[in-house]
């Protein structure tokens, strides 16, 4: 009976309880701090996209955690050409230069095309119906002056701090922008 | 004892934990049951959980984990990029039915650059001039280069009058340089807001394309303006040239009338060099024979015998047309060219002219191509032409 030991030697059931409790009390408080100092680091930066780095793969429409992705279609007016013949909003072989949904290429029809003067045209992007596809960004990009480009707007998003689509983006178009200047910035 | 409120695993300490069965009284019983099968031999009943052995299974667990994540992250990664249910797809429309081409390559070479190459021409039976950067590059037709000229500024258009001297188109004025890139002259900017994009030169003339106004200069020897060409007028009949990206091209034909490329309109316009417009042809669409996209043609030359031939961006063509429009042969279709986008210098910039082509007719027939995303020069020849009959 002398080997055997005391009670004082085994941890009990309660000990172990309590020192689960201690441990995870401060382990969750160390993530708190964590958290808390990521967030405050985090705040000064948002998630954007580089166009000279979109591939337009179309994983912005699939990969974001939200319903509808937050990222949007923008047109870029400075450099757009307000063609008749936007690449971006015609399908490559319309059969007429209107809004017949079968000459659109945009699969949800998100894509304004208002007359300003002979022959210009203004395309603007409904962003409640935009779906982050890139179709139009690709067509622009082929002929025109790439003007369409996709980036991450910010009232839908939700600034995740492992952003799904940044993991999943083959071109690595993703990266963190200042919140001050929170859009890509084109040169000009 | 048990098994459900008492167990070998931090679940089941939880779980009994959660019951609310763990009382002073019976936490004695169950530690003397325990102590008693410890001492009989049988581990696996027994009640606690070791600092050591909870440790354990929890880095077991978060490597589990993480071995799962990582996977997850490999699959996604691999996704094919064919998958893309909303794929732009211009592959069909790529190919070119061999039989409609009446050239063949014949020669050709990467032109060496830091700079963006934007524009092409002869400069001599077996010379070319490169605009590439800040910079003329002259190369002969076998790809050696022969001379590299700095320039102040980026040239957007090169051509060579006949005494050999340079007259170089900056963004907004045109400077004379000797043949050694010595600059001779510095003509004034122009007004508005000027991007010149081409050149053309008669005796004493020189006709500037400034996209960036949307019209041709006539210009004298000395720089001054002497007329605009190709502006909107409705009572001369004259459309406006509508230029989406920077691209305006002339060439000076041997009639003594322009050929000014309208990439917004999809056409060709002729000039004279006092401003009628004598005749335009050229349709869009996709076919061989149409200008594609928005904005095509962006770049015009003249064989020897008149006929046209044009360049198209978006989807790299070179083709050539009779004097009416009418289309005869391809010089090359997009497989000859790197694909549009493969060259990201300059791009998500204004300067969107990193795309596109650039064509220019030696005197014997030969048509030269600088493919813009490929920095690459293409010599091209007549089928079944001779070299002194290109």
């Amino acid at each position: 009976m002398s080997s055997e030991p005391s009670n004082d030697d085994r941890t009990t059931r309660r000990q172990f309880v309590r020192n689960g409790l201690r441990v995870a009390g401060l382990t969750g408080a160390g993530v708190m701090v964590g958290a808390l100092g990521h967030r405050g680091a985090a705040s000064d930066t948002v998630w954007q996209i580089d166009p000279r780095k979109c591939l337009s793969c179309s994983r912005c429409a699939t990969e974001c955690v939200l319903e509808q992705s937050a990222v949007k279609c923008v047109n870029w007016f400075p450099i757009c050409g307000y063609c008749d013949l936007c690449t971006g909003y015609f399908e490559p072989q319309p059969i007429g230069l209107d809004t017949g949904a079968e000459n659109q290429l945009c699969p949800t029809s998100a894509i304004l095309r208002k007359f300003i003067e002979d022959p210009y045209f203004e395309y603007k992007i409904d962003e409640d119906l935009c779906i982050g596809c890139a179709k139009c960004v690709e067509g622009c990009r082929l002929f025109g002056n790439a003007s369409f480009h996709l980036q991450v707007r910010h009232d839908r998003c939700l600034n995740c701090n492992e952003c799904a689509i940044a993991r999943s983006c083959p071109g690595d178009a993703f990266y963190r922008a200042p919140v001050a200047n929170p859009y890509y910035q084109f040169t000009t | 004892m048990n098994p459900k409120t008492v167990g070998t695993t931090t679940e089941n300490a939880e779980h009994t934990e959660g019951r609310g069965v763990v009382g002073e009284g019976r936490r004695s019983r169950v530690g003397a049951l325990a102590r008693a099968r410890a001492a009989s031999g049988s581990p696996s009943s027994n009640p606690t959980v070791t600092r050591r052995r909870f440790l354990g299974g929890t880095a077991v667990a978060a490597v589990g984990v993480a071995a799962l994540g990582g996977s997850a992250a490999r699959g996604r990664a691999a996704v094919p990029a064919d998958e893309n249910p909303w794929r732009y797809d211009l592959d069909r429309l790529r190919q070119v039915d061999p039989s409609a081409i009446g050239y063949e390559r014949v020669g050709g070479f990467r032109v060496e650059t830091r700079g963006v190459v934007r524009r092409l021409g002869w400069s001599g039976p077996r010379e070319l001039v490169v605009a590439a950067g800040k910079s003329l590059l002259l190369y002969d037709t076998d790809g050696s280069k022969t001379a590299e000229l700095p320039m102040d500024d980026v040239v957007r258009s090169v051509a060579v009058t006949s005494d050999g001297r340079w007259v170089v188109g900056m963004r907004d004025h045109v400077e004379i340089h000797n043949r050694r890139g010595e600059r001779i002259a510095r003509w004034p900017a122009f007004t508005g807001r000027p991007f010149v994009t081409g050149l053309a030169l008669a005796n004493d003339r020189v006709f500037v394309a400034d996209s960036g106004n949307r019209v041709v200069y006539r210009c004298d020897e000395s720089g001054k303006v002497q007329l605009r060409i190709g502006e909107k007028h409705a009572e001369r009949r004259i459309p406006g040239l509508v230029l989406p990206s920077p691209f305006l091209d002339v060439e000076l034909g041997g009639d003594g009338l322009l050929r000014v490329t309208n990439p917004g309109r999809h056409r060709i316009e002729v000039y004279t060099q006092d401003g009628d417009l004598e005749q335009s042809w050229g349709r869009a669409g996709v076919a061989l024979d149409a200008f594609c996209g928005c904005c095509n043609p962006v770049a015009v030359s003249l064989l020897p015998d008149g006929r046209v031939v044009t360049a198209e961006k978006g989807l790299p063509r070179v083709k050539v047309y009779d004097a009416s429009g009418r289309m005869e042969t391809a010089v090359a279709g997009p497989d000859s060219f790197a694909p549009v986008g493969s060259d990201e210098r300059g791009r998500g910039t204004p300067d969107s002219a990193v795309d596109g082509l650039d064509v220019a007719v030696a005197p014997d027939g030969r048509v030269a191509v600088l493919d813009l995303p490929g920095a690459a020069v293409h010599l091209f020849r007549r089928k079944g032409a001779t070299p002194a009959s290109a």
